[in-house]
């Protein structure tokens, strides 16, 4: 007799032990585990009492708890990485242990594709029933490349003209209930100047300290209403020009006669449009939602009403706005067809709830969700639908667009604060990126 | 037989040492001379490598924004090893007593250096920024304009050494009490009785006493100091127009956003070399003076 026959409590306890193991494998073997990695910070879903329903955190987590909700066969790791998350996955690409699908921003697909580091997608969005077809126009240019599309464009984005209309009436800049917007670099100025004199505020808001993203921006979309051909082929830039020189000038001749903030980082530029430090708030799509909450809260400086625009034409003849986008790519890695399936499952679910998503703010990347009424009735969406055809990025093989952002924002910053004559700093802005782009394999 | 022994005995003594040597050759031999390797390659993070030489060593003498973040790195060092040095140990002579209020403000003074760079940089950030920071809010009290501390090119780098004293303070401090503690109270004593003053007692006793922590806290911070990283990243990203841009951020920027990673290996060979030389004179000129005594 062995000892367990002579301790029947023990082979019960045993039998259940191995009945619960042989239960927990079919279990886990029913299930299908990918690993989705996001920007757009770490929050509690928009739900009841979420601190900004319509904030990306909130809405991407809600879209993606509810799709691991509608799917209990798939279990969704997710990471969060910091902004904008390239650092994280370079290391995750080096280490060969890339998640199964991550967001990108269009500007950087050209470099994980150029290193087939990511999968096209065309086959496996048609077999989910995608079309790409059914794409906005510069949604399907971010992310096609080479004829192939290497991404679901989830929507596009672009800086915008947020504008505290209370401040605007007091300066006499209201006409219709509508912004008075300049047409030019002087009425720009005279506008400006007219603003600071009724209000004792300046005209633009800006994060300038710790801060390159924006000055490159701003750079790139008035050199596109110029129709400046600022990238001759995607391994030189030209910014040697009459166009960017009187571009840099304007923001300098703002900056001088303080006729925008200055030495404020993202934060305190951000908090300080909503505590009312000044008229117009230069910033991405991304801040509609929070900024139009704001403005229904009794007693907050934009409670007296807040506009958003495209960049208005004060440069050229064209009507044009940089845009960029986030997409979601399918990195190379081994993966069984059970997690192929699982994968273009949630990129069909995500492109279905494109609606969801634009709530933030954001364009949304499909044409039908911008023609909807749904969309339309959001609000400002109607002043910002035309980015989906003024909008363009950079020309599709021009790598490395967020070191060139980089560079071309600190130059600019030089210039802008004086630190530089502006020729000076554009020419080493051409300089440097030139010197970059020469160098990548 | 018995002079075999112990030659047997003391090769085999020598297998005691052998976890350690594997340890050190893999995570610290290799990768050096793998980096030095890499170094003399134009390499991509992904892919491709082509053999060039010293070319990226040329490169970088003739590159402008990696010498700024040189001048930027022996600024910054100049402005954090001497009030490191100094600071730590007026506070550890001033706390080297068994009382009750000597403990607590050693641990008060301790405490900033368990916090993470991420920690210490949000604080400071709310110290310094001309938005309504601590400072601008005092200078706003007294009637005067902010100063922008994180935005102007002369004043970024004495602001993060500010926050980085601030922050290494509790290491040398703990280095200096542990070397005060090994004096002999007679000495003092006898001191006392001659009737010397605090200051002969400490130029006379307390620093020739501790002459060597004082060195190694000068080394260990030199080695620290010269790896400046997260505190311009999280404060300044290297900005404005790279006045508090250091070596480590200009290897970071160029190996993982340019994805230039021979070229990123050649910078760190040369904050290798600076660091290294900046050590053994410090240590060669520390044992002469030993010597001469």
């Amino acid at each position: 007799m062995n000892a367990l026959a002579r301790f029947p409590l023990a082979r019960l306890a045993l039998a259940a032990v191995a009945t619960l193991s042989l239960f927990g494998c079919a279990k886990h073997d029913d299930v299908t585990q990918i690993t989705v990695q996001r920007i757009f910070g770490e929050c509690r879903s928009a739900g009841a009492g979420a601190r900004n329903p319509d904030g990306e955190c909130e809405i991407i987590t809600g879209l993606l708890d509810q799709f691991q909700r509608e799917n209990p066969d798939i279990r969704l790791k997710v990471n969060i990485a910091a902004w904008p998350g390239y650092d994280q996955l370079s290391a995750q690409f080096a280490a060969g242990d890339p998640p199964d699908l991550v967001t990108m921003h269009m500007s950087a697909i050209s470099d994980y594709q150029s290193r087939g580091l990511i999968e096209p997608m065309g086959q496996g969005l048609e077999n989910v029933g995608v079309d790409p077809a059914a794409f906005t126009r510069a949604a399907r240019e971010g992310v096609t490349k080479n004829g192939q599309v290497w991404g679901l464009p989830f929507d596009n984005w672009a800086p915008l003209w947020h504008i505290n209309m209370g401040q605007f009436r007091r300066a006499g800049l209201v006409k219709d209930g509508q912004p008075i917007l300049p047409t030019s670099a002087d009425e720009l100025l005279t506008q400006a100047r007219q603003f600071k004199a009724a209000t004792g505020k300046p005209y633009l808001v800006q994060a300038m300290a710790n801060e390159t993203a924006s000055y490159t921006r701003n750079l790139y979309t008035y050199l596109m209403t110029q129709d400046a051909v600022f990238f001759t082929d995607p391994k030189h830039i030209k910014l040697t020009t009459p166009e960017a020189h009187r571009i840099v000038a304007l923001f300098k001749t703002l900056h001088d006669e303080n006729l925008s903030t200055r030495d404020q980082d993202y934060p305190a530029a951000t908090s300080g449009f909503m505590n009312g430090d000044g008229g117009v708030y230069l910033v991405g799509t991304w801040m509609i939602g929070t900024f139009e909450a704001e403005s229904h809260t009794p007693g907050r400086p934009l409670a007296d009403g807040y506009a958003v625009v495209p960049y208005p034409r004060i440069f050229g003849t064209k009507d044009a706005a940089y845009v960029d986008g986030h997409a979601w790519v399918v990195p190379h890695r081994a993966r069984t067809p059970a997690q192929r399936a699982a994968v273009y499952r949630l990129v069909r679910f995500l492109a279905d709830h494109d609606y969801d998503w634009s709530r933030t703010g954001h364009l949304p990347s499909m044409q039908a969700v911008i023609d909807s009424p749904r969309f339309k009735a959001l609000p400002h969406r109607q002043a910002i639908a035309p980015l989906a055809t003024i909008g363009q990025t950079l020309p599709p093989r021009v790598q490395r667009q967020f070191a060139i952002q980089d560079i071309i924002g600190d130059e600019m910053a030089s210039a802008i604060t004086g630190r530089k004559p502006i020729d000076t700093a554009l020419a080493d802005a051409e300089r440097r990126v030139n010197d970059l782009l020469f160098h990548l394999l | 037989m018995t002079a075999a022994s112990p030659r047997k005995s003391s090769w085999v003594n020598g297998l005691f040492v052998t976890p350690y040597l594997v340890v050190y050759l893999a995570l610290l031999l290799y990768p050096l001379l793998a980096g030095v390797w890499l170094s003399l390659h134009k390499a991509d993070l992904f892919g491709g490598e082509a053999f060039v030489g010293l070319e990226n060593f040329g490169r970088l003498l003739r590159d402008t924004v990696f010498l700024q973040a040189v001048r930027n790195t022996f600024w910054f060092v100049l402005l954090t090893v001497p009030p490191l040095a100094i600071i730590a140990l007026a506070l550890a002579i001033a706390l080297n007593r068994p009382t009750r209020a000597a403990a607590f403000f050693r641990g008060v003074f301790f405490s900033s250096s368990v916090l993470s760079v991420t920690i210490v940089t949000l604080i400071w950030r709310l110290v310094l920024i001309p938005d309504g920071g601590l400072i601008a809010n005092i200078l706003h009290a007294a009637g005067r304009p902010p100063i922008p501390l994180l935005s102007h090119p002369d004043l970024v780098l004495p602001a993060i050494a500010l926050t980085t004293v601030w922050w290494c303070l509790g290491l040398p401090m703990m280095l200096y009490l542990a070397a005060l503690q090994q004096v002999p109270a007679e000495l003092y004593e006898a001191a006392a009785l001659d009737k010397a003053g605090p200051w002969k007692a400490l130029t006379r006793i307390t620093l020739p006493s501790i002459r060597r922590t004082v060195v190694l806290v000068v080394i260990i911070q030199c080695v620290l100091q010269f790896q400046l990283f997260g505190q311009a990243q999280l404060l300044t990203q290297g900005g404005p127009n790279g006045a508090s841009r250091p070596i480590v951020l200009f290897i970071y920027e160029v190996g993982f956003r340019r994805w230039d990673i021979g070229y990123a290996a050649a910078a760190s060979e040369i904050l290798f070399g600076l660091i290294l030389v900046a050590t053994v004179l410090q240590y060669v000129t520390t044992r002469e003076k030993e010597a001469v005594r």
